[in-house]
């Protein structure tokens, strides 16, 4: 290569390497390699030359041309690590500015807690039924040995519909357990989540509807110590970990022997406000299904026998979430519903 | 109910035994105590002091200065406002630091000039009654310096037991009762009680005269020699411990027997009664008494009454009259123990709203064995405190009655296999013996009596006895154990799968926000939504005026809150799934019918001139509901102009979608009806586009389903071509998708409309629609010649249309 040409291409890489972008990388190549660059003048004049001079002259031109390239391709490789470098840096980021917002709806806590518990409970060959909120007095108490005049209807503060008093707001989701048996071949589990109203004075802890989910097994050779095993599995499943629990007698007339059952509060270990400073949490009335509701179903209480349970779902929410007023949950308030 | 645990330990042997333990104790084996509280802590604070001299306040008339000996020695300086106060009484007194009830805390104060060291109290400060007009004097023999709770033996605990627990337990009504129940616990015995009738004179017998089945026994005994008197302090004590205030003599002796063997009974005064007798008969229909509250009451033939001669003197088994009431001046009584039918009792005292404790009891079916008894025991009683007292006649004993006492067969297999526990024969017995029942060995169990207060309603069946048995032997004694069967999965629920899709969906991708409304729906919400007069499943006694209504649909609760979330948030997104129903189609079992439904509101600001086409409430929860119906993977339905409307619903502005075999709309798409947005509070700063929908789950489960195959992937790309159209304003815009269908003849594969325009550049009465269309071969790559001849019969077809092409570009 001649002295002039070793002086263009040493020109050629100081400028290569001095340039700071790619962009004035690509000016500098079209400078030197491009359609009417240094190269393609060496080339052009390569016809005008002796002959002898033509070959080494072509020669030359070509080498000059590989070398500005080679620069160009290593200062390119040089200038993208420093981007990535300066992308890297990460500069002007604020690690205290917020998340981007996502727009979401929401499942009503209700659902929610129904849906864990219908799964829990399918798990277990439990099946999901459903019934009326406006029911029939037969199966709200009659069928379920509360016959006319019995002094427990009182307790129940039942709303009773207009006409000739066989239809009421069913007071607990119990009714669904003579439903059952008229219509399904025993031996069979059932969950029954739904409403159920109560007439009584609304006030934070009080609401004239809540939710409930009642329960009921029919097979043969049930006992209480099979009662007593399902309703630690349930409990288990819904705190997630094993509480002590206790059963003691409760009257409710469809079951026989009947009882309450109460947990260990699982909030605290020596008394607290939800406990009422008992340590015990009164969770599930329960119980064996009485014999004279069994007959109702159409079911020989001879042969078969279960037991049933009533789940407070409205206060299973207000537990888990901490809400002190059950009113929030029925209603239309965005301002509740939009936190689940 | 409130029990005193020195009132039952006069029943049964509590010794060792903490009222703490003796109420986890009934809580596990008998009923649910609710409370437990010390009897007048403040009792065991307060102690007795000798009054040793009192002299008067230098300074005030009214103020004495007491020299008292309260044990501790320096006698202390109190000074006392009460005239009774003497020298060589006993009294209460409160020393400083002491607090007395309402948070009073006693301190050492100057009172006009002179330093007192406390109180002497009185009864009413110590909340033991409503006397203030003086002092307490205790008796003579209370020991100085002990407190006054000590000295008088009346250290007490008040044990409170649900009365739910009790509906099934008439024999609980009582302590005697409960101290039963306490024997069976701890095994030990009842301590004997008296029930023999005292002697009595050979009078004629009181003139009892039954006419109605409701009272199936009715012991009169009269009394003669007793009077006006202030109840002795044992008896006094154990009222005041269980709340109830001490009044006199006769009334508390009656309210006695009843709290101790559960047995009510009423108290006349025989001087006010006719020389006829009593009746016991049915109410005539407006017929009134008054009665001892004062009250008129208004009567049905539905009420027994307690009648002298003719004159109504009782509401039975509930209230006595005012008339026939025991005063000072009561010599003569009559004392009536009675068995009432429980319904009856019941019947009246809801209707009236007048429960009392006798009503409580005999609404709970008492034992008709009881009356005869109780009136020996009162007797017995009164005679001990006044022996002046005298029976001048037998008791008269009217009624057709038959002890309840019965005998069960109890299989013991029975109570292992429902227990689940193998408790032997023998522990069998023991309890059931322990709780009173006669227990008789047989082949394979007991022949077991019941014994009468038992037998009236509570144990009738031999599962009765395995729960009489299970809680005593305590049911934390038996294991828990695993159920075992086989477990078949559940028969499909499609309407449950169909919930929790639709809730996935629109709390997902659509972000809506659940709502649980009230199944009762306000009147002021139908009045406002013109809903009223439909026909409504109502109930006769709602938890507040104007809510006794059932409601019909969904719709209205999402409009209810409208106003309150608009005002926070510009986008409201709400739904609810839920029921509805409808009267005027009962089953013949006259059942309303039910409705499934899904209700759905979205209200935003009305979109601004710049928004797009598609960005209007209604058009939003089209897509929503659309894309919810494809989710559910059924066919698409055929929308049509809503037709036979609720009244929530644009009347020009609204879509029903249905399906084949199904009468009922799958769903009602509308804006809301112009006319009600005011009514809902949506005008000036929250006027809102508010669009609803009402979907019917009953339908929907009708509806056919789509088929889930797979569609293979196009192998030869498509071309997209956009066009516009400019057309008159009324004809649809589907007669352009059919255009664009036709035009393609078959190469068609999907259309969209991207704008939507109306403005005065395309002239009056016209619109624009801009759509983008690929097309697509199965067979080959298309090309700008098939471009060209698609549009070019579609230019065609669109002169048919009277519209015009306006642009069409690949």
């Amino acid at each position: 290569m001649s002295q002039d040409l070793e002086a263009t291409l040493a020109e050629a890489k100081q400028k290569i390497l001095a340039c700071e972008s790619a962009h004035a990388l690509k000016d500098i190549e079209r400078i030197y390699v491009g359609k009417k660059g240094v190269v393609a003048g060496l080339l052009a004049k390569i016809p005008g030359l002796p002959a002898a001079q033509r070959r080494d002259a072509g020669k030359t031109a070509n080498q000059l041309k590989q070398a500005v390239l080679q620069a160009v391709t290593a200062r390119q490789g040089e200038l993208a690590s420093s981007e990535i470098e300066a992308q890297r840096s990460g500069a002007g980021f604020d690690a205290t500015l917020p998340p981007g917002r996502t727009v979401r709806g929401s499942l009503h806590p209700i659902t929610q807690v129904t849906r864990e518990l219908e799964d829990l409970f399918q798990s277990m060959g439990y099946q999901v039924l459903d019934g009326p909120e406006v029911e029939l007095d037969y199966y709200n108490f009659e069928a379920l040995n509360i016959p006319a005049n019995h002094p427990a209807r009182d307790s129940h503060d039942t709303f009773f519909c207009e006409g000739d008093g066989h239809l009421v707001m069913r007071t607990h989701t119990s009714p669904v357990q003579v439903r059952a048996m008229e219509r399904l071949e025993p031996p069979y589990r059932i969950v029954v989540p739904g409403k159920c109203f109560r007439q009584e004075t609304t006030d934070a802890s009080h609401d004239h509807t809540f939710h409930q989910m009642e329960g009921l097994v029919v097979d043969k050779d049930i006992s209480v110590a099979h009662l007593i095993g399902a309703m630690k599995t349930l409990l288990r499943g819904i705190f997630g970990r094993d509480l002590e629990v206790r059963l003691r007698p409760g009257y409710f007339p469809f079951v026989e022997p009947g009882f309450e059952l109460d947990a260990r509060c699982p909030f605290c270990d020596s008394g607290c406000s939800v406990c009422k400073r008992t340590t015990w949490i009164e969770l599930l009335p329960c119980g064996l299904v009485h014999p004279n509701v069994l007959r109702a179903g159409g079911l020989d209480p001879d042969e078969w026998g279960g037991f049933a349970f009533g789940l407070g779902l409205s206060r299973l929410v207000m537990l888990r979430h901490g809400i002190d007023d059950v009113r929030h949950l029925l209603g239309c308030d965005l301002r509740f519903l939009e936190q689940f | 109910m409130y029990v005193s645990y020195r009132w039952l330990s006069r029943h049964v042997d509590l010794t060792g035994i903490s009222p703490e333990q003796l109420c986890d104790d009934l809580t596990l084996s008998t009923a649910e105590v609710e409370g437990l509280e010390r009897f007048a802590p403040h009792l065991s604070d307060v102690v007795v002091g000798s009054v040793l001299a009192r002299e008067k306040h230098p300074d005030a008339d009214k103020l004495s200065v007491c020299t008292v000996d309260i044990g501790q020695g320096e006698p202390a300086t109190i000074v006392c406002g009460a005239p009774n106060v003497a020298t060589g009484q006993k009294v209460a007194v409160a020393t400083p630091g002491t607090v007395l009830p309402g948070d009073f805390k006693i301190k050492k104060s100057k009172i006009r000039g002179v330093t007192s060291a406390g109180m002497i109290c009185s009864v009413s400060e110590l909340e033991l009654g409503d006397e203030h007009d003086g002092i307490w004097v205790l008796p003579d023999e209370a020991a100085v310096g002990v407190p006054v709770a000590d000295a008088l033996g009346v250290d007490d605990w008040v044990i409170e037991i649900d009365n739910k627990s009790l509906t099934h337990r008439p024999d609980l009504w009582g302590h005697r009762g409960i101290a039963g129940e306490l024997g069976a616990i701890y095994s030990r015995a009842l301590q004997p009680l008296c029930f023999e009738m005292p002697a009595h004179g050979q009078a004629t017998p009181y003139p009892v005269q039954i006419e109605s089945e409701a009272c199936s026994r009715y012991v009169a005994l009269p009394i003669d020699g007793a009077r006006a008197q202030t109840s002795p302090d044992w008896l006094r004590w154990l009222l005041l411990a269980i709340g109830q205030r001490p009044i006199d003599l006769l009334v508390d002796l009656s309210n006695f027997v009843m709290l101790d063997i559960g047995q009510p009974n009423h108290t006349f005064d025989r001087q006010r009664l006719s020389d006829q007798g009593i009746t016991v008969r049915m109410a005539s229909a407006g017929e009134t008494m008054q009665t001892l509250d004062g009250e008129e009451r208004k009567l049905q033939p539905s009420d027994l009454l307690i009648c002298s001669d003719t004159q109504p003197v009782a509401l039975a088994g509930i209230m006595g009259g005012e008339g026939s009431k025991v005063g000072d001046d009561t010599k003569a009584l009559l004392l009536e123990v009675a068995t009432f039918d429980a319904t009856t009792v019941r019947r009246t005292s809801s209707r009236l709203g007048l429960r009392t404790d006798s009503s409580a009891r005999f609404e709970k079916s008492l034992d008709p064995t009881m009356p005869m008894r109780a009136a020996a025991y009162f007797a017995r009683l009164l005679q001990e405190i006044q022996p002046e007292v005298s029976l001048p006649a037998a008791p008269t004993d009217a009624g057709d009655w038959t002890d309840p006492a019965h005998s069960l067969m109890l299989r013991t297999e029975r109570v292992r296999q429902a227990l689940g526990k193998p408790i032997p024969d023998e522990e069998i017995g023991d309890i059931l013996g322990r709780l009173g029942f006669v227990v008789e060995a047989q082949n394979d169990g007991f022949a077991v009596g019941v014994p009468s207060p038992r037998a009236t309603k509570d144990v009738t069946i031999e599962r009765d006895l395995v729960e009489e048995v299970g809680r005593i032997y305590r049911y934390g004694n038996i294991a828990e154990r695993v159920m075992t069967a086989d477990v078949r999965p559940p028969p499909p629920d499609e309407r449950r799968v169909f919930v929790r899709r639709i809730q996935d969906r629109l709390a997902g991708s659509a972000h809506f926000h659940e709502a649980i409304g009230y199944s009762f729906v306000d009147d002021d919400l139908l009045e406002k939504l013109g809903m009223l007069s439909l026909p409504h499943v109502r109930v006769v006694n709602p938890a507040n005026q104007g809510q006794d209504k059932v409601r019909r649909s969904i719709v209205p609760s999402l409009l209810s809150g409208l106003e309150t979330n608009r005002r926070r948030l510009s986008d409201v997104r709400l739904f609810e799934v839920g029921k509805g129903y409808l009267p005027e189609h009962s089953n013949d079992r006259g059942e309303p019918r039910e409705r499934h439904l899904v209700g759905l509101v979205l209200a935003a600001p009305p979109p601004g001139k710049q928004a797009t086409f598609d960005a209007d409430g209604f058009t939003q929860l089209y897509g929503v509901v659309t894309d919810l119906l494809d989710a559910l993977g059924l066919e698409a339905p055929e929308w049509s102009a809503g037709e036979a409307l609720p009244s929530w619903a644009h009347p020009n502005k609204a879509l029903c979608a249905r399906y084949p075999d199904h009468d009922e709309p799958a769903v009602i798409l509308a804006d809301l009806e112009p006319g009600l947005a005011p009514a809902f509070g949506l005008s000036g700063d929250l006027t809102s586009d508010v669009a609803l929908a009402e979907i019917s789950l009953d339908a929907l489960l009708d509806a056919p389903r789509r088929g889930s195959r797979y569609r293979p992937i196009p192998r030869f790309p498509g071309i997209k071509v956009d066009v516009a159209v400019a057309l008159p304003t009324e004809t649809p815009s589907a007669s352009v998708v059919e255009s664009i269908i036709k035009a393609g003849k078959g190469s068609v594969a999907d259309i969209e409309l991207f704008d939507l325009y109306r403005g005065e550049s395309i002239g009056a009465d016209r619109k624009s629609l801009a759509y983008h269309v690929l097309l697509q071969s199965e067979s080959r790559t298309l090309t700008d010649k098939d471009e060209r001849k698609f549009l070019k019969r579609f230019e065609e077809l669109l002169g048919e249309l009277g519209a015009d092409l306006r642009g069409g570009s690949g």
